[in-house]
């Protein structure tokens, strides 16, 4: 399983994410989130962008990325679907974000932020697991 | 910790400070007895939260329509004080004065409802709305740091509104002290082409048609006369631009919260000390996107007046379509209160919460598909909720849980077939999160409040159309 919707914050979107490695968490994570904010599987791979962060830990970088993915919506007006890290270490990655231009019908609903409410990015015995609250 | 709750009375429970050792202050729920059964124990646990905050004042409130939210209840007034405590990006939420206009008409329910369908996707057409949506309007970067000083004062300078409607809105549009060289790059970029837009979620523009009228005196006042006369209630926040100072600050106040060694039950509850830098920065930059989103819902409601022009073929005067009020309610601001028989300024942060000074109107959005209302606020609610009211239904189910459990097409076409609503959505889903069942009802939240004497009904609205994102 890739991630999952854990039905406990009344107004907000809480989910669980699963990866073998810090690279799989990131991208399903990405996905995670998208599925919230559009028909994610309507979207096409048709264009690309470039995201390159560095942050002070794991924990931070997951924040940035998503946070970042967030902005990338209305500063690039576009849907994501298709998530490559291709570099990532506890502290800095860079991935290539792939996706097409927003059509109002394939969008579900507004993230407004990644919140800090039980935030969480940990080891497991099977890899890595995220919890995140976003307010929607 | 529900059961440390003690009736103050039918309409009142307190959470006393015993109830946990960090609490500083007493806590207090506004709730019926129907909302009080209803009350998920995590909820009045969030609620102990904000009681543990340093420099919180007595008593933090959580109003009818609380519901477990990330990291305090949504729908909750604090007040902190402003020598020893914090302001907090974290409280105040990240849809920075998300908020409510009301706009009235001088047509009937059988007027508006003749041309109901040509109007619905006229305004659908007109006003932007949907995730990622744009607005209609090419700024500078100049003119969004004027938006963001000005407030909708910028907006009337170029064409759009009246004086009325500025004296009709909370902080008449515009609050001192905002400072753009607070607001990042990244946040005005994702504002700048927003201005003008709905947004999506649960905010939404809804036709009405006043279906009782309970205070006719205070009604008229607000130009509300007749039974079936039509409104308009437009609901949305500070978009990108807000979501993103708001996100920008967590961080800020993240490392504010170490440096000041400050204690937190949640780690969404951060701040800085009201008085240091990063307290005083954060407040500059939520200012400017108070002052964005009141500009935002005042430039709609001159495109929602062009709109009915366009179909009613009369002048919005004609109509009589002025703005009612226009209020915030995910807000933090410096507000002189009556605190232990003395009048202090301290920081009043409203999550989910509506201003309900005395006489001034509270409004209240119902859930979509059910009814709105417009009260007035009162001198009791200075007393007991540092003049503050409930915002809304309140969700009694989770998104999730609503999607599982109504599917959109359904939804619009029970409406529809019911009620005679229509309802526009670009997508299913959205509506389906959205759905009547998933809200509190606005009548118990509305009874509560009211007989607690925090607001006072004076008419009670039902949909007739609903635009959502």
């Amino acid at each position: 399983m890739k991630y999952k919707i854990i039905d406990k914050v009344t107004s907000d979107v809480m989910l669980e994410i699963y990866g073998k490695s810090p690279k799989e968490l990131f991208e399903n994570a990405a996905e995670a989130l998208f599925s919230i904010i559009c028909e994610v599987k309507k979207v096409k791979p048709l264009k690309s962008k470039k995201v390159i962060l560095k942050e002070s830990n794991l924990e931070n970088l997951m924040f940035f990325w998503l946070q970042q993915l967030i902005a990338r919506v209305d500063i690039d007006e576009m849907f994501f679907s298709k998530f490559n890290i291709e570099k990532i270490t506890k502290e800095s990655l860079t991935a290539t974000i792939y996706g097409e231009t927003i059509t109002p019908e394939k969008g579900k609903t507004v993230v407004k932020s990644v919140t800090n409410h039980n935030f969480k990015v940990e080891k497991t015995n099977k890899g890595y697991k995220a919890t995140v609250v976003l307010d929607i | 910790m529900k059961e440390k709750l003690q009736k103050i009375n039918d309409f009142e429970w307190l959470l006393p400070k015993s109830a946990r050792k960090e609490m500083k202050v007493d806590g207090k729920i506004i709730a019926n007895k129907a909302i009080y059964d209803s009350m998920e124990n995590d909820t009045i646990e969030q609620l102990s939260n904000v009681c543990c905050l340093p420099g919180i004042i007595e008593p933090v409130c959580a109003l009818s329509d609380a519901h477990y939210g990330y990291g305090l209840p949504m729908g909750a007034v604090m007040a902190f004080d402003p020598e020893d405590g914090i302001i907090s990006s974290g409280c105040t939420g990240f849809d920075i004065n998300c908020g409510v206009n009301s706009i009235r008409t001088n047509l009937t329910f059988k007027e508006v409802n003749e041309k109901l369908k040509e109007l619905v996707n006229e305004l659908f057409n007109t006003i932007p709305c949907g995730v990622g949506s744009k607005g209609k309007l090419k700024l500078t970067n100049d003119q969004l740091d004027e938006v963001l000083v000005r407030g909708v004062n910028w907006a009337l300078e170029n064409g759009y509104g009246t004086r009325e409607d500025i004296k009709n809105t909370e902080e008449n549009g515009c609050m001192e002290g905002a400072d753009p060289s607070k607001v990042s790059a990244l946040a005005k970029q994702r504002g700048k082409p927003q201005l003008g837009t709905l947004g999506a979620g649960n905010h939404f523009l809804e036709i009405q048609k006043v279906s009782e009228i309970f205070d006719e005196k205070y009604a008229k006042k607000l130009g509300i006369i007749n039974k079936d006369q039509v409104l308009i209630m437009l609901h949305c926040g500070s978009r990108g631009l807000g979501h993103q100072v708001a996100s920008d600050y967590l961080k800020i106040h993240e490392q504010a919260v170490k440096k000041y060694k400050i204690w937190l039950p949640d780690n969404q509850l951060v701040g800085a000390p009201a008085n240091s830098q990063e307290g005083q920065d954060y407040f500059a930059a939520m200012k400017a996107a108070v002052n964005y989103s009141f500009t935002n819902r005042f430039i709609m409601t001159q495109w929602i007046r062009e709109t009915f022009e366009k179909v009613f073929k009369k002048t919005w005067q004609e109509m009589d379509m002025h703005t009612i009020y226009a209020l915030a309610h995910n807000i933090t601001k410096k507000e002189k209160h009556t605190i232990d028989g003395k009048k202090r300024e301290v920081y009043i942060t409203r999550k989910g919460a509506t201003r309900a000074f005395p006489d001034i109107p509270v409004l209240l959005a119902g859930s979509m598909g059910t009814s709105s209302y417009i009260l007035k606020g009162t001198e009791i609610a200075m007393q007991k909720t540092f003049g503050s009211s409930a915002h809304g239904s309140g969700r009694a189910m989770s998104r999730t849980q609503a999607l599982k459990q109504f599917r959109g097409e359904k939804i619009s076409h029970e409406l529809l077939q019911q009620k005679g609503i229509i309802t526009k959505s670009p997508n299913w889903e959205s509506l389906a999160e959205e759905a009547p069942l998933a809200y509190k009802s606005s009548e118990m939240v509305v009874d509560s409040i009211h007989g607690a004497g925090i607001s006072l009904k004076v008419v009670r609205v039902d949909p007739m159309a609903v635009c959502k994102g």
